[in-house]
């Protein structure tokens, strides 16, 4: 069934009605998305980011009522227009540009809406059957001190997000390293793949030994303070994607990931030098 | 002060959370999260529209295992009004004194930890978590990966 046949987008410079011919319902994390494409070679490169985003977790189910839909349509000019939920969202010319966003959006939404799962903003690595938890905002250095936590031998489990099921456990999410980088006075982006650092991707589930609060500050020092559980978990909460969606379920879940971990907060200078210093605490 | 009123707790709109020796708190209505240490969560439970403040002060004194004052309590009071934890606002006035003061008098004063009450305010968003989330343009300067770096659109996103 195709839900939506036409749409009137409401944005400027956007075509008025639009085709969405082809379409595709999966699952992933619980959450079922639909997604709607005006030709089918779309369709095929939304799912293969689909796929990408959400790191193969993702599993198509027969065609279903779900409240959360991506449309996709390309107009004359080569244009791409994106819909959220029926709602036009934005239009970019730059296809490349274009697919990482809806691989952002995408993601988030699954994050926010997953079912028996708790999404945290964090970079994640472990050591010795021990998570530790970089919780943080983007442009905060998560990435970075990722990278050479894993140069010094912890196993990847994120860049991006902390996955916590009911039991407080995390679980990969091993996308390839986002790192970004300046040309030309910009910012850019480009991927890293783990293995080609050195670095061994976690697979088990494990508990949480260590959540390090931190940001880059440049020549700071790295004077930790602990922090208890509930300050831990107070400042983890502006991290924790389905906060607004399920805050029951979202404190419940750090309460449980968090109740025997060691909770540190300090700004941070080099990566390089602290990570061998958070992988000495297992 | 009026030691005659009897403060309760707001309830509704609230998750609360309790964690070893802390109680956690989010606001649904304002996004905004508390962690109460014990003395602070005692006095927060104790508020029932039934105790008084002087009652208050004489239920953490034999929970916390030390004996407390009615400044003691107000200055819970105080803090939990100042973050809608209470139905309704109260206004404290510690005899002149500032809140520092009152707080260093009732420090010295006391075994028992004084009440603390920490707050964060979280983005309403949890796009906001991620690049991309824009309130007006100049947010979009410098997240030049996003689909535009000069346009905050009216979904809250730096794009066209």
């Amino acid at each position: 069934m195709l839900s939506s046949i036409f749409r009137q987008m409401p944005l400027e410079n956007s075509p008025v009605f639009c085709a969405f011919e082809h379409e595709l319902v999966f699952e992933s994390y619980g959450v079922r998305v639909r997604i709607e494409a005006s030709d089918a070679v779309l369709l095929e490169e939304a799912e293969r980011r689909a796929r990408k985003a959400l790191v193969d977790n993702v599993r198509r189910v027969d065609d279903v009522d779900t409240e959360r839909s991506f449309g996709i349509a390309s107009d004359v000019d080569g244009t791409l227009h994106l819909y959220k939920n029926g709602q036009a969202f934005t239009f970019d010319r730059d296809r490349q540009r274009f697919f990482r966003f809806f691989d952002s959006l995408l993601r988030i939404e699954v994050a926010e809406h997953a079912v028996g799962w708790v999404f945290i903003h964090a970079g994640v690595v472990a050591s010795n059957g021990r998570a530790i938890l970089i919780p943080g905002n983007s442009f905060s250095g998560k990435t970075t001190l990722v990278q050479e936590l894993v140069r010094a031998g912890a196993e990847y489990y994120s860049d991006e997000y902390a996955v916590l099921d009911n039991a407080g456990l995390v679980h990969a999410f091993p996308r390839n390293l986002s790192v970004r980088y300046t040309e030309a006075g910009s910012i850019a982006e480009r991927d890293i793949e783990v293995g080609s650092m050195g670095g061994k991707i976690g697979s088990s589930p494990i508990p949480v030994g260590l959540v390090v609060l931190t940001k880059f500050v440049e020549d700071a020092a790295w004077e930790p303070e602990v922090l208890s559980i509930g300050q831990g978990i107070l400042e983890t909460i502006p991290h924790t994607i389905p906060r607004i969606a399920n805050a029951v379920h979202s404190l419940k879940v750090l309460n449980t990931a968090f109740c025997d971990a060691i909770i540190l907060r300090s700004s941070r200078g080099d990566a390089a030098r602290l990570a061998p210093t958070l992988l000495s605490f297992f | 002060m009026n030691t005659s009123q009897r403060p309760i707790a707001r309830k509704a709109g609230l998750v609360i959370q309790e964690v070893p020796d802390e109680v956690l708190v989010y606001d649904l209505e304002t996004n905004k999260a508390h962690c109460l240490n014990q003395s602070a969560a005692i006095i927060w439970r104790s508020c029932d529209g039934n105790n008084t403040v002087s009652d208050i002060a004489k239920l953490v004194g034999a929970q916390a295992g030390g004996k407390v004052t009615e400044d003691f309590v107000w200055l819970a009071i105080d803090q939990l009004s100042e973050n809608r934890l209470l139905e309704k606002e109260i206004t404290v006035n510690f005899e002149g004194r500032s809140r520092r003061e009152a707080l260093k008098k009732i420090g010295l004063a006391t075994m028992v930890a004084v009440p603390v009450i920490a707050s964060l305010v979280a983005p309403q968003s949890a796009l906001a978590a991620s690049s991309c989330a824009c309130v007006s343009p100049g947010d979009c300067l410098a997240q030049t990966t996003c689909p535009s770096t000069t346009n905050c659109n009216g979904a809250g996103v730096c794009a066209p």
